[in-house]
C-alpha cells in the first residue's frame, strides 16, 4: 500500500483511524488459527459511510479487503492470506433499537455478543448463540462466520437468530437484506447467503436479530460412564426421544484426565462424561425433561447423577467442561493446543464412533486429540495437541486432519458446525462441497467481480492448509 | 536486539492460543481499541521481536509500556498465560537495547539516589514495637496517614516497629532494569530489621510484588493482620454514616485473590457499601499500575477518570480503596472531574470508625 493509498484512508476514515506500522500490520495479520500473513494497512471505519467509502476505493485498485471484528476466528478467516486492508470494524458498536414490541434488535457488527445480552437482560430477554466466545465476539463476525454454542441444541445457531441485515457491497453500494418479521418468503434469501460467508461477499454495518425470553428455570444434570460407546448410546437415545434439551455436552477421558491434571477438579477418572440441561418457563416442564434425560443415562450405565437448578451449583458441575481449554493447552509440555479439525458435526449415532476413531487417529499420527463438544447440536469438538516447532508433527497433524475428515463424510458428517472454513478447513471443505464449488464461485463473482472481498479463503483457498501461509510458530527441522 | 530475557518466554507465547479474551477487561484496550493495545497484541508483538520479524522501535517500546500489569487478562485468558511475567521480560530487553523513556530513568534515579520513588529523604513515623512493619514509599511519604495506620494496628494489639525502608525495586522490574532491580533488592534486604521474622506490610504493591520476587521473605498484609484481630477488638467501631463503593486493586483482587476481607471491614463501619459495574476480580484497573504513571501519565489518568465515573454512577459519597497508587491515581481523576465524589483509602475509614 502506497502512501498515496494510505492517505486517501486517512482521508476517509480519519488519521487516527488507520494504521500502517510494521508492528500493528504483524498484530492484525493473525488471529486464533495457525495462520499468519500481513496486512498492507489496517482501517477502522465508525460508519456505514466510511465503509463504502472505502470499498470504493479499494474495488478499482484491486485491494483486498478483509473485514474484522474480535479475530478470535480458529480457522484464519481474518487472516489477510493476499494483503490488502484489514477492516478493523470493533468501533462500529452501537445497538441501534431493541424493540420490545416486535421483538427484534438492531445492532452494528462490532457490537460484542455479551454486550447485547447485558443490554437485553433487564427486558428478561436473550439473543441465544452464545458462543463460547461471546464476551468478545463480534455480532458481524457471529454472522459471518454463522457461530454457535452449547445451547444450540435448543436455540439454533446465528443463522436462526438473523432476521435481516444492511450489507456494504464490493462496489461500495449499500443493500438492505431480509426483513423485521419472523418470517419472510420474499424471493431469494440473501441475508441467509451471508451468513457464514466469512466477509467473502459483503461487509456486513447492520444486522436486525431476534431475542427470546430468559427461561425462569435451569436445571444441569451430569452422568459418568466407564464406556464412551455407552455414553454415545445415551446420546443417541436422548436426542431422538423427543426431549427438549438445552445443552448436552460430552467429555472423553483425555478431556477428564486434562482438567484433573490442570486444575485437581477431582473429576472422576472415567471414559466419558456427560452434562446434560434442560431450560423453560415452568419448572415441571423443565423437571420432566432433566428427569427423562437422567433415566436414560442410568438406563446406559451412567453412574454418579447429579442434578441442580441452583446456579452456583451448576456453575460447580460445569466448571470441569469450562476450565478444559486452558487445561489442554497445559497438557503436555512443550506441546500447543491447536484448532485444527475441530468442529465437525456428525449424526447423532455416530457420536461415540467419531470420538474413537479421533483416538485412532490421534495414536496412529503421534498427535494427542480430546473429543467433546455439543453433543446435542451434533457437533464435536477436538484439538490437535503437538509440538509446534516441529516439522515432523505438522506432517503428522496434516495427516490426522486428512483422516479424520474421511471419517466424517464417510458417516454423512460435515466439516464445520460453528468455526467456519477459512484456511486450515479450507481442502476439506473443497473435498465436500465438490460439487457446489463452481456454483459458489460464480456467486462471489457475481458479487464480487473483482474479488476483492477476503480473497483466497473457502473454495478459493489453497489446497494445502499448511503451507497456505506463514505458521504463526516458528517451525524448525528436526534435530536443529 | 538481543532477545535475551523474551527468549525464556517462547514456550509461553507458543502455548497463548489467540483466542482474544484478554480483550473483554484490558482497561488499555478499551481505552485505545486497536488490537496492539490488548495483552494478545502485545504478545503477538513480543514474538516478532522474539523471532527477528520485528525491529524494536520507539512506537513498539510505546506501546508494550503502554500496559498496567493489573492481570485482568491473566484472569480471563483461556490457556493461563502469566501476560506480566511475558511484559516483564520484552520490557527487559527493551530497556537493554536502549528503549526507555526519559521519564523511566527520571524515575530509577531517583529510587537509586533515595531509595524510594520521591528522590528525597523521606522518613515514617517512629514506632518502636516489636513487629516491623513495611509501609513503602508512597504511605511513608503520607506520614500522619502512615501514622493513623500504625495507630490501627496498635488498637489492635500489634506492637508496631517501623524503619528505614528503601524501595522493594518493583519499579525496576516493571520498567525493565534487571540490574538496577538486583542492586535495589540487596538495598531492601539489608534494610528489613530481621530477615527471617514475618512483617507486616501496608503497601499493596510492595507486598505483592515481595511474595513473589522474594520468595524467602514473610510478608503479611495489613489486611490479613486486622482482619484476624478485629473480631477481638474490645474498642467500639463507629458506624460513619457513609455510602461508600470500593475500587478492587489489581494485586489486591486478582494478584492475592481478597475480594471479600475488604468488603466484610467496610459493611461493619460503613452505612452503605454499593458495587461498580466491575468488582472484584473483574474490576477495572484505574491505570496506576505497571509503571504507566510514568510511562503515559495522560492514559493512566484517563484509566482513572473511566473508573471514578464508574464511582460516580452509584450514587457513592466516598470511593475507598487500599493502594496508595490507586489513591493517588484516583484522586487526580476525582479533582479533573470536579470533586463528585471523595477518595479515601479504607484504613482511613477504619481509622475514623475506630476513633
Amino acid at each position: 500500500m502506497g502512501l498515496v493509498g494510505v492517505q486517501r484512508l486517512k482521508e476517509i476514515v480519519g488519521a487516527e483511524n488507520v494504521k500502517d506500522n510494521k508492528a500493528d500490520l504483524y498484530v492484525y495479520g493473525s488471529d486464533s488459527s495457525v495462520h499468519q500473513a500481513m496486512p498492507w494497512v489496517v482501517v477502522r471505519p465508525h460508519t456505514i459511510e466510511e465503509v463504502q467509502n472505502v470499498m470504493r476505493y479499494a474495488n478499482p485498485r484491486l485491494i483486498p479487503v478483509i473485514a474484522r471484528g474480535a479475530g478470535s476466528g480458529m480457522s484464519g478467516q481474518a487472516v489477510p492470506i493476499k494483503g490488502g486492508i484489514i477492516m478493523d470494524l470493533k468501533k462500529m458498536n452501537k445497538i441501534l433499537e431493541i424493540n420490545l414490541e416486535d421483538t427484534f434488535v438492531r445492532v452494528e457488527p462490532g457490537v460484542v455478543d455479551d454486550d447485547l445480552n447485558r443490554a437485553l437482560k433487564p427486558h428478561n430477554v436473550f439473543y441465544p448463540p452464545a458462543p463460547a466466545s461471546s464476551r468478545i465476539a463480534t455480532i458481524g463476525g457471529e454472522i459471518a462466520n454463522n457461530a454457535s454454542g452449547v445451547r444450540s441444541v435448543k436455540y439454533g445457531a446465528v443463522r436462526d437468530s438473523v432476521l435481516g441485515m444492511k450489507v456494504v457491497m464490493a462496489n461500495g453500494d449499500l443493500i438492505h437484506l431480509g426483513a423485521k418479521t419472523r418470517v419472510e418468503a420474499t424471493g431469494y434469501q440473501i441475508d441467509r447467503l451471508m451468513v457464514g460467508s466469512e466477509g467473502t461477499l459483503g461487509i456486513i454495518v447492520e444486522a436486525t436479530l431476534k431475542f427470546v425470553p430468559i427461561p425462569k428455570f435451569r436445571c444441569l444434570g451430569i452422568a459418568k460412564f466407564n464406556e464412551l460407546e455407552e455414553a454415545g448410546n445415551a446420546i443417541s437415545e436422548i436426542m431422538s426421544s423427543g426431549i427438549i434439551l438445552s445443552m448436552l455436552e460430552l467429555m472423553d477421558n483425555i478431556a477428564i484426565k486434562a482438567v484433573n491434571q490442570a486444575l485437581d477438579l477431582g473429576l472422576p477418572d472415567v471414559e466419558a462424561i456427560l452434562m446434560f440441561e434442560a431450560d423453560g418457563m415452568a419448572k415441571e416442564g423443565v423437571d420432566i425433561e432433566v428427569k427423562r434425560m437422567m433415566e436414560i443415562c442410568k438406563k446406559h450405565k451412567g453412574f454418579g447423577l447429579e442434578l441442580s437448578y441452583d446456579a452456583k451449583e451448576r456453575t460447580r458441575i460445569f466448571s470441569g467442561r469450562k476450565k478444559l481449554f486452558p487445561s489442554l493447552s497445559r497438557y503436555k509440555e512443550g506441546y500447543v493446543c491447536t484448532s485444527l479439525a475441530d468442529d465437525m458435526a456428525v449424526p447423532y449415532s455416530k457420536m461415540a464412533d467419531m470420538a474413537k476413531k479421533i483416538h485412532e487417529i490421534a495414536k496412529r499420527n503421534n498427535v494427542i486429540m480430546t473429543a467433546y463438544g455439543h453433543c446435542g447440536s451434533g457437533c464435536m469438538h477436538t484439538k490437535i495437541l503437538m509440538d509446534p516447532i516441529k516439522k515432523t508433527q505438522w506432517e503428522d497433524a496434516k495427516r490426522a486432519v486428512f483422516e479424520i475428515y474421511n471419517f466424517v463424510r464417510s458417516v454423512g458428517g460435515t466439516t464445520s458446525a460453528e468455526h467456519g472454513i477459512g484456511i486450515s478447513k479450507a481442502p476439506a471443505f473443497k473435498r465436500e462441497k465438490h460439487e457446489s464449488l463452481e456454483l459458489m464461485r460464480a456467486l462471489k463473482k457475481a458479487l464480487d467481480p473483482n474479488n476483492i472481498l477476503n480473497p483466497g479463503k473457502l473454495m478459493d483457498a489453497p489446497d494445502d492448509w499448511v503451507t497456505a501461509t506463514k505458521l504463526r510458530y516458528t517451525v524448525k527441522l528436526e534435530g536443529k | 536486539m538481543k532477545a535475551k530475557y523474551i527468549k525464556d518466554w517462547e514456550n509461553e507465547l507458543n502455548i497463548c492460543i489467540r483466542c482474544a479474551y484478554c480483550f473483554e477487561g484490558c482497561p488499555v484496550f478499551k481505552e485505545l481499541g486497536w488490537e496492539i493495545d490488548g495483552a494478545r497484541g502485545k504478545l503477538i508483538v513480543a514474538y516478532g521481536l522474539l523471532t527477528g520479524e520485528l525491529e524494536p522501535s520507539e512506537y513498539i517500546a510505546e506501546k508494550l509500556f503502554q500496559c498496567t500489569f493489573c492481570r485482568d487478562c491473566v484472569e480471563r485468558c483461556s490457556a493461563d498465560i502469566s501476560v506480566p511475567d511475558i511484559m516483564g521480560a520484552v520490557r527487559a530487553d527493551l530497556f537493554e537495547a536502549g528503549y526507555s523513556s526519559d521519564s523511566h530513568k527520571e524515575l530509577l534515579k531517583k529510587i537509586e539516589k533515595s531509595g524510594n520513588i520521591f528522590g528525597k529523604e523521606i522518613k515514617p513515623p517512629v514506632f518502636e514495637g516489636d513487629k516491623a512493619v513495611l509501609l513503602g514509599c508512597r504511605l511513608v511519604e503520607r506520614k500522619e496517614d502512615s501514622e493513623k495506620y500504625l495507630i490501627i494496628l496498635e488498637k489492635l494489639g500489634v506492637k508496631t516497629k517501623t524503619f528505614n525502608e528503601s524501595c522493594c525495586g518493583m519499579p525496576f522490574a516493571v520498567l525493565g532494569d534487571k540490574k538496577g532491580f538486583s542492586n535495589q533488592q540487596d538495598k531492601f534486604r539489608e534494610t528489613l530489621p530481621d530477615k527471617n521474622e514475618e512483617f507486616i506490610c501496608a503497601c499493596t504493591t510492595c507486598v505483592f510484588f515481595i511474595r513473589a520476587k522474594y520468595p524467602d521473605l514473610k510478608a503479611k498484609y495489613i489486611i490479613d493482620e486486622i482482619v484476624e484481630r478485629l473480631p477481638d477488638y474490645k474498642g467500639k467501631l463507629k458506624k460513619l454514616n457513609i455510602k461508600v463503593t470500593y475500587h478492587d486493586p489489581c494485586n489486591v483482587a486478582r494478584g492475592m485473590g481478597m475480594v471479600d476481607e475488604p468488603r466484610d471491614i467496610l459493611k461493619r463501619i460503613c452505612s452503605e457499601l454499593v458495587e461498580m459495574p466491575t468488582y472484584g476480580k473483574q474490576a477495572e484497573c484505574c491505570g496506576g499500575g505497571g509503571g504507566l504513571l510514568v510511562s503515559d501519565d495522560k492514559l493512566a489518568e484517563k484509566l482513572a477518570e473511566n473508573r471514578v465515573v464508574q464511582a460516580i454512577e452509584t450514587g457513592a459519597e466516598v470511593l475507598t480503596t487500599l493502594c496508595p497508587t490507586c489513591e493517588f491515581n484516583l484522586k487526580n481523576a476525582v479533582e479533573k472531574l470536579g470533586g463528585k465524589i471523595e477518595v479515601k483509602n479504607l484504613l482511613d475509614l477504619l481509622y475514623e470508625s475506630m476513633m
